[in-house]
Formats: C-alpha cells, sequence, structure tokens
C-alpha cells in the first residue's frame, strides 16, 4: 500500500470542551491510485487530509507512506515531507495575488529537488498563455488550474484536493476533473479528494464516505468513469 | 457604541504597529516640549541678563586711557566702562581670565554665593567646578589670596572660551575670575578696555563709527575692537538658542509626519482587514459618518496618549537639560516657566497630523459599496501598476519575490526608505561634526599654521623682535555689509609658520595677498578680484585686491604682506602688533594682550571633545533606536500582510530559513538605499548648517565625514535591521499553516 492510516485519533480543545473531530480512522490507497473522500461538513475529512498532508498531527493512530510512519515524524522532517512527496490543491485556489502565475508556480518549483518544467506543466494544464497574468486577471477555473498546477510542477507522489471543484461552475469542474485524471494517469500521482459531491466518487478508485470522524462507508469501484462523461 | 469596545482589544492584537506610531509620537512631542520650552527659558534668561545687568554694546582696547569718561557718556548718550583683565596662570596647564567687577557696564550677576567684596573672588561655576573650587574656598591669584565669595557669570562671557576663534570651552583649563576694582588696583597687573552700551540701540553701526571717529580725532588709536554682536562668547549662545529653535520645529514635524504615515497605513490594512465588518455594519444600518467616527478613535486614542506622554516626558527632561545648557553656557537663572501654548500645541498637533491623514484614509476606503466590502474590499488582490510595468522575468524567484513585496505597497516602502534615511542623518551627524571639526584641527594646526605660541601685543611694537615671526592683525567688514566680518593679517611675505596651498596642491607665497577658501566662497572672490572693506576699528575704507585662494578653512582670513598691511592702513612701516614662534617666548606679561599655544587649543579640544562625544554616542542611540523602532514596525506590517503567503510556504515545505530569507530580507535593499541616500542628505544637510553657523560666528566648518564612520554607520543600521528580523521571527514562527486552509484568497 503506498498509504495506509490506522486507528486514527484527533481531538481538539475549546477552553473546557474536546471535540473529537476523529475516532480512529482507517483508509489506505495504492500507488496510482485515486481516492475520494465524501462526507458532510464537519464529519472530519479535511481533518484527515490535514493530519496526511503532514500539516496538523494526531493524538493516536499511524499515518503510513510508503511504509514510513509520518505521524512520528519531527517537525522538520514533516516540512521535508511536504517538500518533496505532497501537493496541495485547495478550494479557493490560494495563488498569492501580487506574482503572476507563472511566479506563482515558481514558489513550489523554487524548493523541489527536481521540479518539472513550469512552461510543459503549463501547458498541460492550458495555461502557458497567460503565464504573466496575475490572479486576479484569471477566471475561478484558470486560478484552480493554475493552482493544480503549482501542486503538481514537484511531481509529488501523493495530490491533495480538498474540494478543488467546490467553487466552480459544473462545466469548469468537469475540466478540473479531466485535469486531474489526466495528471494521475500521465505523472501516475496518487489523489486523494475531498468533495461533498457524490457524483465525482465515480472517478475514484476507492471512496470513503465519513461521518461524524469515522468512516462508515468504503467502497472500492471495479470501473473508474472517464471525467469527460461525469453529470450532476 | 457597542463597537468601540473593540478599539482597545484591535490595538492588542497587533501591537507592535500601534506602539510604533505611539513611540514616534512620544519623541516627536517629547522633542518638540522639550526644545522649545528649552529655547524659550534660554532665551529669556539670555535676554534678562543682557537687561538687568547691562552687557556691552562692544568692547575695545586703545593705545592710551581715555579721559572723561562722564563726558563722552553724555555726548554719545552711552555708558561706558574702563576695566581691566589679565591672564593669570593657576598651574601649568590652568590659566584664570581675572577681570576688575564691572559696575555699570557687563554687571556680574552673582548665580550662587556672595559679590566679590574687597577680598573676594567670583568663579565661573563651570571653572569652580572642574577645579573643585568651592565657596569659601581660598585662591591665590595674582600674588595675593582672595576668598572665593560666589559663582557668577559676566555678560559678555556667557560662553567662557579663551579666544575669539575657539570653538569650544573647557572648563577643565580655563575659566573667569572677577575680583573688585580696588583689588585689581593694588596688584598693578593686567591691560586695560572699554566696554561701551549705547542707551539708544538705533542706528547702532552708525553711533559706533561717529564714536570711533571722535576717538580718532583725539589721536586716540583703537587697538582692537569687538562688537557684542561679533562677539562668539555671547553669539555662540543666541546660534544654539537659533539652533534648538529651527531643530524644535523641524525635527519633530519629521518623525510626525512619518508617523501619520505609519499610521496611515496601520489604518489602511486595519480597514482593508476589517472590510467584511465594515461591509456588514453598512447592511446592518450604520451611517458613514458613525463608521468614521468609530474608526478614527484608532488615530485619536494614539495621538492623544502619545501627545500627553511626549508633552509630560519633555517637560521632565526640559528641567535637566536646561540645567546642562546653563552650566555649558552659564547663564544665571531666576525660575523655569513654562509656555501653555507650547504645551496646548504639543499635545494638540498629533491629534491634528493624524486626524487629518487618517479620516483621508478612512473616507477612501469607505468608498466602495456595502457588497464591494462584503467581498473583501474593491482593492482586494489588486496589482499596481508598478508591479505590472515591471518585467522580473529574468530575475531569480527570490529577488522577484522581494521587489513584487517592496512593490506592493509602495507607502509602506517610501515610509522605510524615509525612515533608514532619517535614522541615518541622525545616526551620522554627530559623526560628521566630529569629523569636520577633526578635519579643521588638523587642517589649521596640522598643514596650515606650524607656530606653537602666539602672542598679541596691547599696543603696536616698532623694535624688531629678539625672534619669531612678525605680524599684525586687524578686523575687517564688507562695506556693503557690515554684517559680513573678517580678520585681515600682515605677515612676513617670506613666512615659515604658515603654509598655504591652492586647491592643486600648490604652494602659496605670502608675499602676495592669500583670501582663505571660506572667505572666498562667502563674498564670490576668485584670484585677482578687488573687495571694498571697512576696518572695524577706524571705520575708514580701503579697497583690496587678492592674488590668490588658500584651500584651508581654518579661519575666514585675508592674509597681506606686513609691509603693505601697514601702508595700507597707515601704520610705521616696521610695526606689528603680534609675534609667532615654534619656541616659548620670554615676554613681560604686562605688555601682552594675549597669548596661546598650540597645543593648549589642542589639549583644550581634547577635553572639550569629551562630553561631545557622550552626545554624539546618545544620538546614535537615538537614531538606532529610531531606526530600530521603523524597520521593525515596517517588518511586523510585511509578515501581518503575507500571513497567507507564509502560510502556504510552510504547507508547501518552505524551511523556517527559507521563510526568513523571502519575507525578513525582503526590505534589506530599501534599508541599504536609506543608508545610502542618508549620506547625501546629511552632508546637505550640515551644509546648510555650517553656513548658518559661519554667518553667526566666523567659525567654518568644512562639510566632510571620516570613511571609518561611515562603515560604523552601516554596521550600525544593518545591525538594527538584523535585531528587528530576529525580534520578527517568533511572529513568522507563530503562522500556522491552517491560515492557508481557511483563507480564501482569490
Amino acid at each position: 500500500m503506498f498509504l495506509k492510516v490506522e486507528s486514527l485519533k484527533k481531538s481538539y480543545k475549546t477552553g473546557e470542551i474536546s471535540t473529537q473531530v476523529l475516532k480512529g480512522v482507517g483508509m489506505c490507497l495504492d500507488r496510482g491510485e485515486v481516492g475520494v473522500i465524501l462526507g458532510p461538513s464537519g464529519s472530519g475529512k479535511s481533518t484527515l487530509v490535514n493530519i496526511i498532508g503532514g500539516i496538523d498531527r494526531c493524538d493516536s493512530g499511524r499515518v503510513m507512506i510508503e511504509g514510513a510512519d509520518i505521524t512520528q515524524h519531527k517537525d522538520n522532517q514533516l516540512t521535508d515531507y511536504r517538500r518533496e512527496q505532497v501537493g496541495f490543491v485547495f478550494q479557493f485556489y490560494n495563488l498569492i495575488p501580487n506574482l503572476t502565475v507563472g511566479e506563482n508556480i515558481e514558489v513550489v518549483s523554487n524548493i523541489s529537488k527536481k521540479p518539472l518544467d513550469i512552461d510543459s506543466v503549463l501547458k498541460a494544464v492550458g495555461m502557458l498563455d497567460k503565464k504573466f497574468r496575475f490572479p486576479r486577471e484569471l477566471s475561478g477555473g484558470e486560478q484552480q488550474r493554475v493552482s493544480i498546477a503549482r501542486a503538481v510542477i514537484k511531481n509529488p507522489k501523493l495530490l491533495l484536493c480538498d474540494e478543488p471543484t467546490g467553487a466552480l461552475d459544473f462545466s469548469t469542474s468537469r475540466e478540473i476533473l479531466k485535469l486531474l485524471q489526466q495528471i494521475n494517469k500521465d505523472f501516475g500521482t496518487t489523489i486523494l479528494m475531498i468533495t461533498h459531491n457524490t457524483a465525482i466518487s465515480a472517478l475514484a478508485n476507492r471512496v470513503y464516505r465519513m461521518r461524524s470522524g469515522e468512516i462508515v462507508e468504503e467502497t472500492i469501484n471495479e470501473s473508474i468513469m472517464s471525467a469527460e462523461r461525469i453529470e450532476w | 457604541m457597542v463597537i468601540n469596545k473593540k478599539v482597545l482589544r484591535t490595538i492588542l492584537d497587533n501591537k507592535a504597529q500601534y506602539i510604533g506610531s505611539l513611540v514616534l509620537i512620544i519623541i516627536s512631542c517629547l522633542l518638540f516640549t522639550m526644545l522649545n520650552q528649552l529655547a524659550i527659558n534660554m532665551n529669556a534668561s539670555s535676554e534678562d541678563f543682557r537687561e538687568s545687568y547691562v552687557q556691552e554694546d562692544a568692547s575695545f582696547i586703545s593705545d592710551r586711557r581715555l579721559e572723561n569718561l562722564e563726558a563722552l557718556e553724555a555726548n554719545f548718550n552711552i555708558l561706558i566702562e574702563h576695566n581691566k583683565v589679565v591672564d593669570y596662570s593657576i598651574s601649568e596647564e590652568v590659566i584664570i581670565r581675572v577681570f576688575s567687577e564691572g559696575t555699570k557696564v557687563n554687571k556680574p550677576a552673582v548665580i550662587k554665593g556672595e559679590a566679590v567684596g574687597e577680598n573676594g573672588v567670583m568663579l565661573d561655576p563651570a571653572f569652580a567646578e572642574a577645579n573643585k573650587l568651592e565657596i569659601g574656598d581660598s585662591i591665590t591669584l595674582l600674588g595675593r589670596s582672595f576668598t572665593i565669595s560666589g559663582y557668577a557669570s559676566m555678560p559678555n562671557y556667557i560662553y567662557p572660551i579663551k579666544e575669539e576663534t575657539d570653538l569650544l570651552n573647557n572648563p577643565n583649563a580655563f575659566g573667569i575670575a572677577i575680583i573688585s576694582k580696588a583689588a585689581f588696583d593694588e596688584v598693578k597687573q593686567g591691560s586695560s578696555f572699554y566696554s561701551i552700551r549705547f542707551n539708544d540701540s538705533e542706528m547702532l553701526e552708525q553711533r559706533m563709527a561717529q564714536f570711533k571717529d571722535y576717538l580718532k580725532s583725539q589721536n586716540v588709536s583703537i587697538l582692537k575692537w569687538t562688537n557684542t554682536s561679533e562677539n562668539p562668547r555671547v553669539t555662540l549662545v543666541s546660534t544654539k538658542i537659533e539652533g534648538m529653535n529651527q531643530a524644535s520645529s523641524a525635527m519633530p514635524v519629521v518623525i510626525l509626519l512619518l508617523s501619520c504615515v505609519l499610521t496611515g497605513i496601520v489604518i489602511r490594512k486595519m480597514l482593508k482587514r476589517e472590510s467584511v465588518v465594515i461591509g456588514t455594519m453598512y447592511a446592518l444600518g450604520y451611517r458613514k459618518l458613525e463608521i468614521i467616527k468609530h474608526y478614527m478613535r484608532y488615530p485619536m486614542l494614539i495621538a492623544l496618549s502619545g501627545g500627553i506622554v511626549g508633552t509630560i516626558l519633555g517637560a521632565f527632561t526640559m528641567n535637566p537639560m536646561l540645567k546642562l545648557m546653563l552650566k555649558y553656557f552659564n547663564l544665571p537663572l531666576d525660575k523655569i516657566s513654562y509656555s501653555l501654548q507650547y504645551v496646548v500645541i504639543s499635545v494638540f498637533l498629533p491629534i491634528v497630523f493624524l486626524g487629518v491623514s487618517c479620516y483621508f484614509v478612512i473616507w477612501k476606503a469607505l468608498k466602495s459599496s456595502p457588497v464591494e466590502l462584503m467581498k473583501g474590499g474593491k482593492d482586494k488582490g489588486k496589482v499596481g501598476f508598478l508591479e505590472k510595468g515591471l518585467k522580473l522575468n529574468k530575475l531569480k524567484f527570490a529577488t522577484k519575490f522581494k521587489v513584487r513585496e517592496q512593490l506592493r505597497s509602495v507607502p509602506r516602502s517610501a515610509f522605510l526608505l524615509f525612515g533608514v534615511i532619517l535614522s541615518t542623518v541622525l545616526l551620522l551627524y554627530g559623526f560628521a561634526a566630529k569629523s569636520s571639526i577633526d578635519y579643521m584641527i588638523k587642517d589649521s594646526y596640522g598643514e596650515v599654521f606650524k607656530y606653537q605660541y602666539e602672542y598679541v601685543f596691547n599696543g603696536l611694537q616698532l623694535e624688531a623682535p629678539q625672534s619669531g615671526e612678525r605680524f599684525s592683525v586687524s578686523p575687517f567688514e564688507l562695506k556693503e555689509d557690515a554684517k559680513t566680518s573678517f580678520a585681515v593679517y600682515g605677515v612676513q611675505p617670506d613666512s615659515k609658520l604658515i603654509y598655504f596651498k591652492d586647491k592643486n596642491g600648490n604652494n602659496l607665497s605670502t608675499d602676495s595677498i592669500i583670501i582663505t577658501k571660506p572667505l572666498a566662497d562667502r563674498l564670490e572672490l576668485k584670484p585677482n578680484d578687488s573687495i571694498s572693506v571697512t576696518n572695524k576699528l577706524d571705520s575708514r575704507q580701503y579697497s583690496i585686491k587678492v592674488a590668490a585662494i588658500a584651500e584651508t578653512y581654518s579661519s575666514e582670513s585675508i592674509f597681506m604682506p606686513l609691509r603693505q598691511y601697514n601702508e595700507l592702513l597707515g601704520y610705521p612701516s616696521d610695526s606689528y602688533l603680534g609675534l609667532w614662534s615654534v619656541e616659548k617666548l620670554d615676554m613681560p606679561a604686562d605688555m601682552l594682550l594675549r597669548s596661546a599655544t598650540a597645543d593648549d587649543f589642542k589639549k583644550a579640544f581634547d577635553a572639550a571633545i569629551e562630553p561631545m562625544q557622550k552626545v554624539i554616542g546618545i544620538i546614535a542611540f537615538m537614531s538606532f533606536l529610531v531606526g530600530l523602532l521603523i524597520i521593525y514596525v515596517v517588518t511586523s506590517l510585511i509578515i501581518e500582510e503575507n500571513k497567507i503567503t507564509v502560510s502556504l510556504m510552510k504547507v508547501f515545505g518552505y524551511r523556517k530559513k527559507e521563510v526568513y530569507s523571502l519575507i525578513l530580507n525582503s526590505s534589506s535593499f530599501i534599508v541599504i538605499l536609506g543608508y545610502a541616500l542618508g549620506i547625501p542628505a546629511l552632508l546637505a544637510l550640515l551644509k546648510v548648517l555650517f553656513a548658518s553657523l559661519a554667518e553667526s560666528t566666523s567659525i567654518n566648518l568644512p562639510v566632510t565625514i571620516n570613511y571609518i564612520y561611515l562603515v560604523m554607520g552601516f554596521f550600525v543600521i544593518i545591525f538594527a535591521f538584523e535585531l528587528s528580523k530576529h525580534l520578527s521571527k517568533k511572529k513568522l514562527n507563530k503562522i500556522s499553516m491552517n491560515e492557508a486552509l481557511k483563507a480564501s484568497m482569490e
């Protein structure tokens, strides 16, 4: 298994009140697979992905990436893990407004050991002609394309997408999903996606449904739908 | 309004930025109050001293004693008093100038103790303190014992420097003493001089000229004439007060403007941050005026508290400063008064300045519609034309990032730039002043004047001296402008003790008429130009043709061959008034008006420079603090603006050092540029200040700064920058990766 999560627990304390967000979650993904986590707000999907991405820590449990337990990593090891192995795509793109498209991608390529060629990646996401534009001059879909380009420029082993189509209309969402599918195919990148949208689960090898900090259902899709055919 | 409850909470959440504005306002009001109240008290004290103790309008030395002073007083509507003075060496290193007590003109003001009486002596307090002499102690002067009856100040010796050409006094080595006229007559020593005060100060120059003409008609030759307006022992005080007046208006206003810019930037950032809140308030039915009123509370709170604290601190620091200045200048002080007008201005000036600038900022921010505001404001994510216009493609990513960071907020970068320029000017000001004085001393006593001893006689000498080089000197003024005064020297044509060089470094012979560079510059003279001048001793007019310009800052003077000098002024051809010598000469004291040695001067300079070095240190420390504060506040603004970017960088796997480098080092270029621009700004400022000093005191200082000080200054500024970066690291570390996850930036 490329990714294996075991008995993951996490709680947050607000004053005297402690809220358990993850109650012993387990899941896994093989290399090159696409995983989707479905669930309502507050079900713990973002917390789970944050811990997998190395930007949050758990109370107990294990997160194995290629056999290494990242929950045991020290801060600098986690930094190296994020730096070399994980790419992030956010719902609201999180581009730096005063950097151009090209420069936003350079933010990541600048610290990568073997980054891909910026122009090639921009071409792959269909944004090469807008390399010198600023984020404000782009549509939502275009900004998400840049965000994806920024995530894949380091050729990560794991791409974590938090509601990548949450702020987009249907046709733009479909384009973004096509792009993610293409990246999965071309680069062999393992993708884990959070979404509210059940239709997207048709694109995944494994689908996990969460509720109140627990995985309540795991589905393995025998056949994967092409993003071009997706409807909602 | 209940929303006003959040004013203090918001300020406390962003302490560094608001404290930065607050401290700048406090410094500004402290300086404003202290300097203005100081100048008022010094001015009042000086004016009071001048009037109550009958300060002379001029003093002079004549070749013989004047008869019937009462008749002169009646004829010219003046007060005139004959007095005596002698320099007495208490020890090898310490000289005390003993005066007979003025009873009509230049009456001594008793600062502590009692008047002289029969066997008493009054000393200037700085000299007494430096030499550990106390009231009641006995002191031997002029061969007899006196009891120190008190400390006093003389209206013609407010700043007790030994020579008129001295820049700084040295109470360790020189002071003044006052004994009664009767006691002076008993010791039978000293030279005579006259102090004169005109009862009507209208058309003073004309009245003086008439008086001099009258003395000439009575065959009385004036050997030395000094107008009080040109007496550095008096004028240095007015120059200092004038300087203080200029500083008291300029410096605080500059700092206040900086704090306005800073507060404006901070308020703008806050409004951007709170645009959703503002939009919601609009939507809930708040009026624009109500919202403006709420947000005006922030600058008003800062301005009012800064104004009050700064003014109180200024009032408290004025007292010790005044005492220090009075000790330095030896002015009597009856009472310390505070001008209510300046207290009010000091408290309200920041309110007005900040009120206007912040009102404009708030008014502009509230021009957006509620919907726009609720979406984060019209300018959200907007890229400035500078950022758009710049082609940075070929630069490294880190360089591009830093350049964009600075261009994102031009007011913020401009504030940092001007702040560093101001810090540099303040930091290097003292060092440059010291460099300039050092240069002048080296120039005067190292390169130009090679003599060790200078003797000035109390009358013209006709007999050839046994040793030493003869010279004469007379004060002149420009015919068209009586305020431009200078000395004309007659020197030996083959002088071995004066070496002048022209601007190309070629030696100039003293067999021709040479003018020093500061005077040539002031009079805009070139070689072979002529000037019309008036001799101050006899008020006669002459024309002098200048042959060469000497590249020296030692004085504002003209040097001509002694024979030519005597011929010009109508003195006997071989006569002279003084001697310069490398060796010490044995001169009878009663023949001398004064004597000085170059070593004395250098020692006095070294002693006097000591307190100056302390002042330079204090100014340097203050400027370091201002620099540190400004850089720290700007850095914290940059961090505040880049919270999401920093958070993102952490998510992407940037290491701490890489984040520090990109965010904290983005200002390094501006800091270095500010320092580089601060140097010419300082030199330009010094040029103006020195020109004003030269005008009021005839002391010419070259504008120069030693390279070592430039390097030191650079390290101090860089240290302030590094320290502010170090202090800011904690803030960067505190930014969590969740910031990026929560944000919806574009």
